[in-house]
């Protein structure tokens, strides 16, 4: 039985040999050399929230890669507390729908956390910058702005990527904007209406257009309060205030995504959220990518031929800055006819 | 059934009668039987013996096992038969009645195995062998002899996935040695690796291209279909590198040798076995017909339409629900019965055989037919095939083997491997009329009245000569050549094709010859030392070359051509013919000590067109010992241990794999290359690679056998450690080249495993029972160990596909999938992007119907970027089975004999993409599918809004922008896991004394079930219908259940 006992070792020694698994190559999450960033420019407009995506490729990595800023410094080397310090920032903390039926209701979806105005997503690589950065202590261009570092990791590699360049532009308020991205001056002092039609002069009858009305965003400082109203108003070619009433085929209740509406013979005014749109989602109150609010004014009349013509103002707009906000339309060359003819 | 080697015991008592006469010589007469099928023994040696010593005198018996010799007073006599146990008489009189029955040798090691196109004493074998008797496999009536020996060998993994008649499944010994996925989604195809198959000394054409069927044109029938089953006597499976390395440059995925039946006895037997079996097609899933199906569907679209007046809209717009009352939409039909069927077949074989030492010949004709339980699909089979053997004297052997065979086959409307048409059709809805000339369904048209008609014809021919020049020395030579054709032709009738009949016709044909001569040396000194030398040159030309034609605008139904066809639509091809050449020198030293100590080396230099000229030669070496340990001394004590010993092998083996256009490009004829004028120009899609080799597999193999109480129990164990390198993959190159990417030989893969058999004659000698059980099983993990450029992770196939990834360290094909976590059953429960404000969606374009909701299933959001894409998904899964086995179980009593067998495949994952196509069908309420009830799954509904397993499958507005039961999840990912009975098998042995009043010397009748229940905590239709990937498409041929009643009857 002793020969039987050294065979039986031989039998173990042989098989713990065939399980060769020590000699395989680990299984580990996978770094791919090919990783990288598809830009390492970011120029956000600061004064809105701003989500840099799709700039990081995996290539064949494994996923998900954990992402870091680190740092962060101005151009000439000094640090950036501005950016990496934790500011409060209004966050979304429940979809909105644009069915919300009260500014409350809206306010509640939202919350205020601490989070530093210029992070990366952990695990996805993109990068975010939240509204409240402002130009007041944030470098703008044509500053050359700052510059930092991203490690890009995963249990199977890391990565250092070096001097990524963030040149953040001036805020412009609103959109159209007036305002020269890199220096922040005002190049014009009003916008277009997106399309106009139907409409027609009150003296000459001939029909208006785009080039005929003039569109001012005028921020009401003189009010009071926090800035969370919109106004809209018409002005004649002599600047006489054009009663909205005339408008009488506008949905007015369904104009913005406002409430307790004021229409006045002056102006038509809602209480509001900013910004406008809230959220970059088609709603009833946007046009169709979800980016501007889309407002319409029209009515109709009897036009020289004598057919029932319908006119339309479309405008496109959307306003990121808080306050009392105006709108002002005017038409400088010709009033508009609103009689019959 | 169980093997040959096996341990076979006593059934009956030994029945001897003699007649004492007291004289000095008496004269015996009687016969020699086969102890267990009543058979006579031709040919067995019966030697006199006196005083325990041989004598020269003796007999042999005749061709009815008679024998008359004359038997000194005292003496005894000794009969002997090659495989037979050799039993000793003591002569007390004379007698004429004596009967001798011999039972068959119950030791696995003195069974001769062929290895490397030497016989070996299984006992001086050192690599990894199994052999299996023909006749220990099921009685069951099968196109393809590899079906039945599913779960019979131990690390042999066959999955007959593919039930088109005629058609083959998946074969692999040991694990997969390729990683290359063809097609993407279900059609996902693993690249085939095959065993080479080698048929009477012969291998035959590389079968792995039909092992899906030949998923293109042509007949797609496996030339493992073309031999009869009827006609092989054994096949042996080598699993090891020093049992495959001889064989040629092709042994690498392991080879499986299938051997003939031949000629043994003086007096022609004259054999004749037919069967005649019922297929039935698996249980066809449950419908919702009729008025339930249209109610079904308003309610769906009035319950989750946007808005009721667009939902009253889209039902009156739709015909087939709201125009209840026309007799057009107002049906009941079941599409599956149209398809699926009942079928009765039968097979035919008659086997004449007879001969001597001298000279032996034998016949063989087989007919076989088999209709497919899909409509229009079928398989028959004509084969006549013949071999002879001649040998004048002992030194000089000339043997000849021709087999030619028809198949033919009807594919129907799908091709060898899918019948996607008939899928389609089947699930049709319920409310149209079923098929007529004026009905709308061409699938289902197309699936009854295309004519499909394929036929392959193969010629196979052998010629083995061998010499002896002088004692221990032989010359041998062996050609073989082998030719197939296989046609297909298919007419598309004319109302199926806007009034245009097509015909369709493929041609190919291809044709090898081989060659193989070698010299032979053995020489044994001092009846201890045994020494042999074999050195041989194998030499192999191959060529196919296939071409197609299409005419389209046939004259009309009946005019098939060649004449008449409309010329502008009418088109063909014709495939530039692949022509091969290898050659090689291998040789092999083998040396024993008193069949104690074994050892083998062998060495191989092979050459072939499918190498490059940068490395024309590839070099196999391998060796392999044994110990047996039951020949030693210290053992012998030990008597319930009867036999036991130890193999250790390692070799190296190859397989070509590129293709000649691979190494040198080709050229062809390009469009768009010049100014948008046709030039001629190099292919741009491969940058020609001169460098490229064989793929080579390295194994170490470690074995042990042990036989206990007198080999009633015996026991086999395996362990290897295989390593696949040099595996062709293409990778893509820099779009900066002009080529497009390049194939290189830089992918290995690892298998080690572990097998055990284990077989055993559970009942004592003396019982009249006889229960014989065999059971094995494989572990077998497979690693992934390098990919091209030293990448360590590749992810193949994106969006919308199900994506497999090869990672180094891992299993090689892991699933890559979204992981699913249940259902939202509250629009509070959707994660909000703290920046965006913008709710979890679905990647792509950005709409709203993409944002989830309740009733949506929870994808989790790996990266946390508030969108699902390819970033979240998760490498889950495994599609290879890590264990398979099986079993198998024989019980004789008497004349009666009731066998059974079982596989079994465990821990393999499967993407049920069945069920996720169940849900699928009402992703649309207004198409024309038909519906599949859900009622079984927990799934969540409006009316029903509770946490749920499946999510809401109704919500049919945002269907595709959300693809809720998209495949590509960890929902659907299912353990595969499943133990099949195979078969169950009773048979009865007629009484010969009463069979021979009618002049038949045995007959037998048999019954058998075969694929008789798979059990399995699967939820698709049958976890063995997968692709190598684990992908269940309902696009594939089921497996049909058959019953078959035969009679095999001996003259």
């Amino acid at each position: 039985m002793m020969m039987n006992y050294r065979y039986f070792q031989i039998i173990l020694i042989a098989i713990s040999f065939a399980s060769c698994e020590d000699f395989l190559p680990d299984e580990r999450d996978v770094f791919d050399p090919d990783v990288g960033f598809v830009q390492t420019e970011f120029k956000p407009l600061l004064g809105r929230n701003t989500l840099m995506d799709n700039v990081f490729n995996p290539a064949n990595s494994s996923r998900p890669m954990d992402f870091e800023i680190f740092n962060m410094r101005k151009f000439d080397g000094s640090p950036a507390p501005e950016l990496t310090e934790n500011f409060p920032v209004v966050v979304w903390e429940v979809p909105y729908t644009g069915e919300e039926n009260s500014l409350e209701e809206i306010e509640e979806k939202r919350g205020i956390q601490y989070r530093p105005l210029f992070s990366v997503r952990e695990h996805a690589g993109d990068f975010l910058m939240w509204s409240e950065a402002n130009s007041s202590f944030v470098r703008t261009l044509p500053d050359s702005g700052y510059v930092f570092n991203v490690s890009v990791t995963n249990t199977g590699g890391s990565r250092i990527y070096e001097n990524f360049r963030l040149m953040p532009q001036r805020e412009r308020p609103f959109e159209p904007s007036i305002y020269d991205p890199y220096v922040g001056v005002a190049e014009e002092a009003y916008v277009r209406p997106l399309s106009v039609s139907g409409i027609s002069g009150e003296e000459s009858g001939r029909p208006l257009f785009n080039d005929d009305i003039e569109i001012y965003f005028n921020k009401n400082e003189d009010m009071e309060g926090v800035g969370n109203t919109l106004t809209f108003k018409f002005l004649d070619e002599n600047f006489n205030s054009i009663d909205p009433a005339n408008f009488h085929l506008t949905d007015w209740e369904n104009l913005v995504h406002g409430f307790n509406m004021e229409l006045t013979e002056e102006y038509v005014r809602y209480k509001v959220a900013y910004p406008i749109p809230l959220v970059e989602l088609n709603t009833k109150y946007t046009n169709s990518s979800g980016e501007r609010a889309h407002v319409v004014f029209s009515y109709d009349r009897l036009n020289a031929g004598g057919f029932n013509e319908v006119a339309e103002i479309v405008f496109d707009f959307a306003i990121y800055e808080r306050g009392h906000w105006e709108i002002i339309i005017i038409f400088p060359n010709e009033s508009p006819a609103f009689e019959d003819y | 059934m169980k093997f040959r080697y096996q341990i076979t015991l006593f059934l009956l008592t030994l029945i001897m009668s003699l007649n004492v006469e007291a004289q000095n010589a008496y004269i015996v007469s009687g016969r020699v039987l086969d102890q267990q099928s009543s058979e006579p023994l031709y040919g067995v040696n019966i030697i006199v013996m006196m005083d325990g010593e041989t004598t020269n005198r003796g007999a042999v018996t005749n061709e009815d096992g008679k024998f008359s010799v004359q038997v000194p007073s005292g003496g005894s006599l000794l009969f002997t038969y090659l495989g037979y146990e050799s039993i000793t008489r003591e002569i007390t009189g004379s007698g004429s009645d004596m009967k001798i029955y011999l039972k068959e040798s119950i030791d696995q090691l003195d069974e001769t195995v062929i290895v490397g196109y030497q016989e070996k004493r299984k006992e001086e074998t050192t690599g990894s062998v199994i052999k299996i008797d023909a006749e220990d496999l099921a009685e069951t009536p099968v196109a393809n002899v590899m079906q039945l020996l599913q779960g019979q060998v131990a690390g042999l993994n066959i999955q007959n996935n593919n039930g088109t008649p005629g058609m083959m499944g998946t074969i692999l010994i040991r694990g997969i040695s390729n990683i290359n996925v063809q097609g993407t989604g279900d059609q996902a195809l693993l690249t085939p690796t095959s065993p080479l198959f080698v048929i009477d000394g012969i291998p035959i054409e590389d079968p792995s291209q039909y092992e899906y069927g030949f998923n293109q044109a042509g007949p797609g029938l496996s030339p493992l279909s073309l031999i009869p089953p009827e006609d092989i006597a054994d096949i042996t499976v080598l699993k090891d590198a020093q049992a495959t390395s001889l064989y040629g440059s092709q042994g690498a995925y392991g080879v499986i040798l299938i051997t003939t039946k031949r000629g043994e006895s003086e007096v022609p037997i004259i054999s004749y076995s037919s069967d005649f079996f019922v297929s039935t097609p698996p249980q066809l899933r449950d419908v919702i017909i009729g008025r339930g199906e249209r109610m079904s569907r308003i309610h769906q679209i009035i319950q989750y339409d946007t808005s009721a007046v667009h939902a009253y809209e889209l039902v009156n717009q739709t015909a087939i629900l709201s125009d209840s009352l026309n007799p057009y939409y107002n049906n009941a039909t079941d599409w599956q019965r149209l398809f699926y069927r009942t079928t009765y077949n039968q097979s035919h074989n008659i086997n004449a055989s007879g001969g001597d030492q001298e000279f032996n010949y034998k016949v063989n004709a087989n007919f076989y037919d088999s209709k497919g339980i899909v409509d229009n699909t079928g398989f028959t089979r004509y084969s006549l095939s013949m071999n002879m053997g001649y040998r004048p004297t002992e030194k000089f052997n000339l043997s000849a083997y021709i087999n030619t065979s028809l198949g033919k086959n009807s594919k129907g409307s799908g091709n060898a491997l899918a019948q996607t048409g008939i899928a389609q059709a089947a699930n049709t809805t319920s409310l149209l009329p079923s098929p007529s000339l004026y009905t709308a369904s061409n699938e289902t048209l197309g699936a009854v009245s295309i004519d499909n008609d394929n036929k392959t014809v193969g010629v196979s021919a052998s010629v083995n000569l061998s010499y002896e020049l002088f004692n221990g020395l032989r010359l041998n030579t062996a050609t073989g050549y082998n030719y197939s054709t296989g046609t297909e032709d298919t007419f598309y009738p004319s109302l199926l094709q806007n009034d245009n009949a097509r015909v369709f016709a493929y041609n190919r044909t291809s044709e090898s010859l081989y060659n193989r001569s070698s010299i032979q040396f053995n020489k044994t000194i001092n009846d201890a030392h045994n020494f042999g030398i074999y050195l041989n040159e194998t030499i192999r030309l191959s060529n196919s070359k296939s071409n197609t034609i299409t005419q389209v605008g046939l004259p009309n139904d009946e005019i098939w051509g060649p004449f008449g066809y409309n010329a502008a639509l009418s088109y063909g091809s014709a495939d530039a013919g692949v022509e091969s050449r290898s050659v090689s020198f291998a040789g092999s030293f083998s040396y024993s000590y008193k069949s104690k100590y074994v050892a083998d080396f062998s060495y191989r230099l092979s050459g072939s067109s499918s190498q490059g000229p940068e490395v024309p030669w590839t070099k196999s070496p391998s060796v392999g010992i044994r110990w047996n340990l039951h020949n030693e001394k210290f053992l012998e004590p030990i008597d319930w241990l009867s036999f036991s010993s130890m193999r250790a092998s390692w070799g190296q083996t190859i397989i070509p794999e590129a293709g000649v256009y691979d190494i040198y490009g080709r050229y062809i004829t390009n469009p768009f290359t010049y100014n948008n004028q046709e030039t001629i120009s190099i292919e741009l899609g491969n940058l020609p690679n001169t460098a490229l080799v064989p793929s080579t597999s390295t194994m170490w193999n470690f074995g042990v056998d042990l036989g206990f109480f007198s080999s009633r129990y015996g026991v086999s164990f395996d362990t290897y450690y295989r390593q696949t390198d040099k595996i062709l993959r293409r990778k893509t190159i820099a779009d900066i080249n002009a080529f497009a990417g390049v194939n290189t030989n830089e992918t290995s893969i690892v298998n080690y495993g572990y097998e055990l058999s284990f077989n055993a004659h559970i009942l004592p000698a003396t019982s009249k029972w006889d229960w014989t059980i065999a059971v094995n099983g494989a572990w077998n993990k497979d690693v992934l160990a390098k990919l091209p450029d030293n990448d360590r992770q590749i992810f193949n196939g994106g969006e919308g596909e199900q994506p497999v990834v090869n990672r180094l360290g891992g299993n090689s094909l892991s699933n890559y999938l979204f992981h699913s976590n249940g259902v939202y059953t509250d629009n509070s429960q959707i994660p909000v992007d703290p920046l965006t404000g913008l709710p979890y969606r679905n990647g792509g374009t950005l709409a709203p119907g993409r944002f989830f909701r309740e009733g949506d299933p929870i994808w989790t959001d790996i990266n946390g970027d508030y969108i699902l894409d390819d970033n979240d998904r998760v490498i889950v899964g495994n599609s290879q089975p890590r264990v398979t086995g099986g079993l198998s179980s024989n019980v004789r009593y008497g004349p009666f004999s009731f066998s059974t067998s079982a596989s079994i495949t465990l821990r393999r994952d499967i993407i049920n993409s069945a069920i996720a196509e169940r849900f699928q069908s009402f992703s649309d309420p207004m198409s024309e599918n038909a519906l599949v009830p859900i009622d079984a799954y927990d799934f969540y509904t409006r009316d029903n809004p509770s946490g749920a397993g499946y999510p809401d499958p109704y919500d049919f507005t945002r269907y595709a922008l959300y693809t809720p039961f998209r495949p590509d999840q960890t929902l659907f990912q299912e353990d595969g896991s499943y133990i099949k009975i195979n078969s169950i098998g009773v048979s009865y042995n007629f009484d010969r004394d009463w069979t021979e009043a009618f002049g038949i010397s045995s007959a037998r009748i048999n019954a058998t079930a075969n694929n008789i229940y798979t059990f399995s905590k699967y939820s698709g239709p049958n976890p063995e219908s997968v692709s190598g990937l684990g992908r269940d498409s309902s696009g594939g041929y089921p497996n049909s259940r058959d019953y078959s009643i035969g009679l095999n009857i001996q003259f």
